[in-house]
């Protein structure tokens, strides 16, 4: 146990001070930040080029057309000049549109000039005039034609977890967002793992190391590091997350052009959605960082680093984009098979949970099967990495390895 | 006391090692001896319970080797290598702390080896920074800062000048004198037969020959004499001693390699009597001709 607790401290000091640690740990929270960010940032710049609205024609409707319009857009100046405008109308009033508005028989009728047409959407016009239209034909009151509008719906949940579509969309946001770090966190500290391995193989350290202490405790010991620095970005990119998300995320009822963006935020995150991450978390890196460490016992270049970690990191890409389908068909054969596959089962499990009603004993029986993979894959491994330690020369052959691995 | 018998470790098709026993008395210096590829790394490694036997058995002080020994052994491999950016201090303290040894043990005997090798100008740079001699100094406090009771080391002594050779011998003689059980191979003949108190001379995966030098040397079939000077009457006696016959020797003398069991005080007698001779030497063979004749010899 002693063995166990100095390599890992010597590797946590190694790892902290190391420059990849710290430029891994600030890119991450960088790249967290504007992911959360980023939404709002696009939104605004939205709302700031295509927003701005002239609203010109009959005076009698402009008031009534002004206030539906402003759900969605800023009506900077109104006009009773039904003429056609010109881009330098347009570029006085810093606007990306000009409606003009006439009363018709049939209804209301919208001209719109635009400098780009793609900024004008017919049917969300149609949606925001529509009481305004329908008052206009039928000559009814404002409060009457809001009435006829307004549709009461009512929805129902069955089987879902979620109470409404807005829980049920945010639920996905957030569950999008997990499954990104868990898959961020599993592959850069596998691949740290296996770094770490591999320049003590190719410093020509390792064998001094292996004759100091067991391979199984130097194993053991490097895992522990290699998770707890995880955890230690997982805090750190928390902690951005939520005070990115807590500075202007973008909010659930949408804004600009009447489009709905999930809110990017972990203020969401139930704390047994939080235990569910930290599990399946803790069983796909015990599994990876082995499974990497040990093969990275084999390398004895660092040039073959990529070569060797290519196909280990396509478990964890397989297991990430079937985890993706999971947050849209959570229900789906595939799906739920996955979530029961070593390796994959972290990540499908884990958005299945987040955003359906999982029984227990599935998810008792997938931690089950994790466990024993972890175990096998350590026994496994750990033959590998004893012998890949003390393997020079040319790289070991499979028949070598599957040698070692019944020795 | 290590007892080594009848080793045997198998890669594969092929035999690393194959039926060889020694065994090495506390505080003495064992010299494993052999060509390239001929198992001393292998055995070694079984030494240190790095690798498992396939046959026979491996003790220390009659207890198997198991993994505590690892915290009593101390192991330069000829594979070495350091952490680059770790200090030369954090590197040897962070050896001694896998060894077992807690504070302030660590800090005063990490001080006592970086000032035993002369490292104390480097003690605070990082390892990658550091000579290639000056790196080995900082593997050898960092196989031997625990102060093992056993000292496994590969070819110490490649690499080094000199200068840090002479170092390394001192410390070793140290060592030795402090009662740590040395085990050495090494290219280096007469470095190994100055440190070395028995020899095991292995060649592919097999044991050649054992034994004290001097135990060898009593094996050794022929003796060298060297008479001066080369004159016609010395000459002339010496190719008359059955079996003798003439060696490439040193200028300006007679070299003759004669049977063990030849008398040497009646050929001197025999030499005195035909002319006046100035030198009469009878060379013990060194480790070096020993080796040499022990890996040429045909397998048994």
């Amino acid at each position: 146990m002693n063995e166990i607790v100095t390599v890992y401290s010597a590797e946590m000091m190694r790892r902290l001070r190391s420059r990849a640690f710290i430029l891994g740990l600030a890119i991450g929270a960088l790249a967290i930040g504007v992911m959360i960010q980023f939404p709002n940032f696009m939104q605004s710049i939205y709302t700031n080029h295509t927003n701005r609205i002239v609203l010109a024609g009959d005076p009698a409707l402009l008031p009534r057309a002004k206030a539906l319009l402003e759900k969605d857009f800023k009506v900077v100046a109104t006009s009773s000049s039904a003429a056609t405008p010109t881009a330098n109308d347009l570029k006085a009033h810093r606007a990306s549109a000009y409606f003009i508005l006439a009363a018709t028989p049939s209804g209301l009728k919208v001209t719109a000039y635009a400098r780009d047409p793609g900024d004008v959407s017919a049917s969300q016009l149609r949606r925001l005039l529509l009481p305004l239209s329908i008052e206009s034909a039928a000559r009814i009151s404002a409060h009457r034609a809001e009435s006829i509008v307004r549709i009461p719906v009512r929805i129902h949940p069955i089987s879902s977890k979620f109470a409404s579509a807005q829980q049920s969309n945010a639920a996905r946001g957030i569950a999008y967002i997990l499954l990104l770090l868990l898959y961020l966190l599993i592959i850069i500290n596998s691949q740290i793992i296996m770094s770490s391995v591999a320049e003590e193989k190719t410093s020509r350290i390792a064998e001094l190391l292996i004759a100091s202490v067991s391979p199984a405790a130097l194993l053991a010991g490097k895992i522990a590091a290699s998770i707890s620095l995880a955890l230690i970005q997982l805090g750190v990119w928390v902690a951005v997350a939520a005070f990115a998300g807590g500075h202007g995320s973008v909010a659930a009822s949408g804004s600009g052009l009447g489009t709905s963006s999930p809110a990017l935020s972990l203020a969401g995150v139930s704390a047994s959605e939080l235990a569910s991450f930290l599990v399946f978390f803790l069983l796909g890196s015990l599994q990876m960082s082995t499974l990497f460490a040990s093969f990275g016992s084999l390398i004895n270049r660092t040039e073959d680093l990529g070569s060797l970690s290519g196909p280990l990191i396509m478990p964890v890409l397989v297991a990430f984009f079937i985890a993706l389908s999971a947050l849209a068909v959570p229900r789906s054969m595939l799906v739920v098979v996955a979530s029961f596959v070593p390796l994959l089962s972290p990540f499908v499990m884990f958005a299945r949970i987040v955003v359906s009603t999982v029984p227990l004993w599935q998810v008792a029986i997938a931690i089950a099967i994790n466990l024993i993979a972890i175990w096998g894959i350590a026994v496994l491994g750990g033959r590998v990495y004893r012998v890949g330690m003390l393997l020079y020369g040319r790289p070991p052959s499979l028949k070598q390895v599957w040698r070692a691995m019944r020795a | 006391m290590l007892i080594a018998e009848h080793l045997q470790k198998v890669f594969g098709n092929v035999y690393a090692v194959r039926d060889v026993s020694f065994d090495i008395a506390p505080g003495s210096t064992f010299g494993l001896l052999g060509p390239n590829g001929a198992g001393k790394t292998t055995i070694m490694r079984m030494i240190l319970g790095i690798f498992t036997p396939d046959g026979g058995r491996i003790s220390w002080n009659d207890r198997p080797i198991d993994a505590r020994m690892r915290r009593i052994f101390g192991y330069l491999p000829e594979e070495r290598g350091l952490y680059g950016k770790m200090k030369v201090r954090d590197q040897i303290a962070y050896f001694g702390r896998l060894h077992g040894l807690v504070e302030p043990e660590i800090t005063r005997r990490t001080s006592r080896w970086i000032e035993r090798l002369g490292l104390a100008e480097y003690a605070a740079r990082t390892c990658a920074e550091l000579s290639k001699g000056n790196q080995q100094k900082v593997q050898i406090a960092c196989a031997a800062v625990h102060e093992p009771q056993l000292l496994v080391l590969d070819e110490p002594f490649s690499g080094l000048d000199p200068v840090n050779a002479d170092t390394l011998n001192a410390t070793l003689d140290e060592l030795k004198r402090g009662g740590t059980t040395l085990v050495l191979s090494s290219h280096e003949m007469w470095q190994m037969e100055h440190l070395c108190d028995r020899f095991c001379i292995i060649t592919g995966g097999e044991n050649r020959a054992s034994g004290t030098l001097a135990q060898m040397r009593a094996a050794w079939p022929t003796r060298v004499i060297r008479v001066a000077p080369p004159s016609a009457a010395l000459r002339a006696i010496l190719d008359a001693v059955p079996g003798a016959r003439p060696v490439a020797g040193e200028n300006g003398c007679l070299d003759y390699e004669v049977a063990a069991g030849t008398p040497l005080p009646q050929i001197l007698r025999s030499l005195v009597a035909a002319d006046a001779v100035t030198r009469f030497e009878a060379i013990e063979p060194s480790l070096h001709d020993i080796y040499i004749h022990t890996i040429g010899e045909p397998k048994p």
